[in-house]
């Protein structure tokens, strides 16, 4: 009963994702990658994730939050409350702000511990390592550094 | 799908190649187009005017946004060739799914428009110094291979103080390369004549071997202490450089560096290769002196009109955010030089390679530079923070067959160095 009283409270498909482990949302996305057969699909897929991601503050957009060493511009910006992390993040590339979305999913409200230890198996198993181009894996890598770096900021702070 | 690809005549297409609604699509490897002749045709190169988006890339997910940057629009019509069939149909259905309405596939490359000399085609005049992973393959297995003469090479995979990064595996039977052997800790510029020599010697490298560089790139992060030593094809472009300028005559560049031999599928070793002394390098070292520029020249081509000092430096060294390196302090830019955004970063070169490090369609280049006034015709001098990047665009223009290239070798470094040097920051004022 609490169950289904809890999921009617879900306004998005991906809502409950919030009382999920990291592993459960990885392959939940490893699920749904899987499902789309044609590139141009799943390259609709990570587009779709980057138009879903919510709206980002114009103070995201701050030179504090900017990382560097991405050919794309990309904002992240970590808090930590009740134990629990909160990941807010953009780019002007719909495929890497596409990126973002998926690792915003994987760990948006997870413990920061968690996070630091996550092995982030889905970006092999979704295909994403061998579909991805040098170039894009090298952002990816770049990304999932810098929010490991300011998630760890956030225990130490 | 079938009934909506249509094919193209060979005469068709020669009518209708200066018509700016046709994009021809090159997917064969970036090497063919680049002129070498990987199927045996007859004429090595690519018809007048295409593009090439590779076969390879059209596996990545984001192969969509390559074809965006190349300005091929659903509104054009496609003309798609390669060096098979099966393949060339298999790609153009992969543009018609994508939402690009007018397809036709041309199938006459080989047996038509490659002998045809009445029929143009265009190539990188210097291809031959950027080699295809399958040629430097062969040629390791002793076979005989194309565009090459000699009877002695050495091939070196480049690294910046990271022996680790040859021992985890490299190029079976290959040599390392340490940027620090060529170019000094301190001042980062290429080394003395007398030091070059030495090294080469004990490299096995004399004037008249045939080098073949390469490097892997492994994921340079600011956060490092040593970036450079995770940007493996930018040593290797940096060691090339200095070998020109040095003398050797026949200096080539594996394109895509160790990314490209993996993407083939060839085998990598974790055993040591000695390295095989010669006596001498058997030319004056440098032979080349116009290829380097030091801090009184380059001030000199600031002040002259058909000369250029080129910034291959990133947006945010050129503005003075940031300086780029970890042991550069000061930030801003050289006035007057002309700015050629290298990309991302100090330890990056995007804009000048394709999404698998091999290096960028040359016309694309060509087109960028053109834009702010780096032609052909004028003497251009490439600098960066302390010359690796630059090392990258004068091989890019070296590969164009432009005549009068140099690396201005103490680029932002030196000229920072020097309290009494003006600098600039900010964005510019148009």
């Amino acid at each position: 009963m609490r169950v289904i009283l809890m999921k009617r409270e879900f306004r998005n498909a991906n809502d409950d994702e919030i009382y999920m482990h990291i592993n459960e949302i990885q392959d939940r996305i490893i699920e749904e990658m899987s499902a789309r057969d044609d590139l141009t699909d799943k390259y609709k897929y990570i587009i779709d994730m980057a138009k879903g991601l919510a709206m980002p503050g114009e103070q995201l957009r701050s030179e504090e939050n900017h990382i560097k060493g991405c050919q794309s511009s990309v904002w992240l910006k970590a808090e930590c409350k009740d134990d629990k992390i909160s990941l807010w993040g953009d780019s002007d590339s719909l495929i890497t702000k596409g990126m973002i979305a998926l690792l915003i999913r994987i760990f948006n409200n997870q413990p920061a511990e968690q996070i630091m230890q996550a092995d982030l198996y889905f970006i092999h198993e979704a295909g994403l390592s061998a579909h991805l181009s040098p170039s894009r894996a090298d952002g990816l890598a770049a990304i999932i550094n810098h929010i490991k770096t300011s998630v760890k900021d956030t225990m130490h702070a | 799908m079938n009934e909506q690809l249509q094919h193209i005549s060979t005469n068709e297409l020669y009518e209708r190649l200066e018509d700016p609604d046709l994009k021809i699509v090159d997917v064969r490897p970036v090497d063919a187009y680049n002129g070498w002749k990987l199927h045996n045709e007859v004429r090595g190169g690519h018809i007048k005017g295409a593009r090439n988006i590779s076969a390879k890339w059209m596996n990545y997910i984001e192969w969509i946004e390559i074809i965006e940057s190349k300005e091929i629009k659903p509104e054009h019509t496609l003309v798609v060739y390669g060096y098979e069939e099966e393949q060339t149909v298999k790609i153009a259905r992969q543009f018609l799914r994508a939402g690009f309405p007018n397809v036709r596939v041309y199938n006459g490359f080989i047996d038509e428009w490659s002998p045809n000399t009445n029929l143009p085609m265009e190539y990188l005049p210097n291809y031959r110094q950027l080699v295809p992973p399958g040629w430097l393959h062969a040629l390791l297995l002793q076979k005989r291979v194309p565009e090459y003469s000699n009877n002695r090479f050495v091939i070196c995979h480049a690294h910046y103080q990271n022996r680790a990064d040859y021992e985890k595996g490299h190029i079976p039977g290959v040599i390392d390369v340490d940027t620090n052997w060529l170019e000094s800790s301190k001042t980062w510029d290429r080394r003395s004549p007398d030091e070059l020599k030495k090294e080469f010697k004990s490299l096995g490298i004399s004037h008249d071997t045939t080098v073949i560089l390469y490097g892997r790139f492994s994921h340079p992060t600011n956060d490092d202490p040593f970036p450079g030593s995770s940007a493996g094809q930018l040593a290797a472009f940096r060691c090339a450089f200095i070998m020109l300028y040095a003398g050797v005559k026949d200096v080539r560049v594996l394109n895509g560096g160790m990314q490209s031999w993996l993407d083939e599928g060839y085998e990598i070793s974790t055993e040591e290769v000695e390295k095989r002394p010669v006596m001498d390098f058997g030319a004056p070292i440098p032979s080349r002196p116009e290829f380097a520029v030091d801090l009184p020249e380059a001030k000199e081509i600031l002040k002259t009109d058909d000369k250029n000092l080129v910034c291959m430096r990133s947006w945010p060294e050129y503005i003075g955010e940031v300086s780029g390196y970890h042991y550069i302090e000061k930030k801003g830019r050289i006035p007057g030089a002309v700015f050629a955004d290298c990309g991302s970063d100090a330890y990056h070169m995007e804009n000048y390679r394709n999404l698998d490090h091999t290096t960028r369609e040359y016309r694309e280049i060509e087109k960028t530079w053109a834009k702010v006034g780096i032609t052909p015709d004028k003497h251009n001098a490439f600098y960066c923070g302390t010359g690796w990047r630059g090392s990258e665009a004068f091989f890019n223009a070296y590969l164009m067959g432009w005549p009068r290239i140099s690396v201005f070798d103490g680029g932002w470094f030196a000229w920072s160095a020097d309290e009494s040097n003006p600098y600039e920051t900010g964005i510019p004022k148009r």
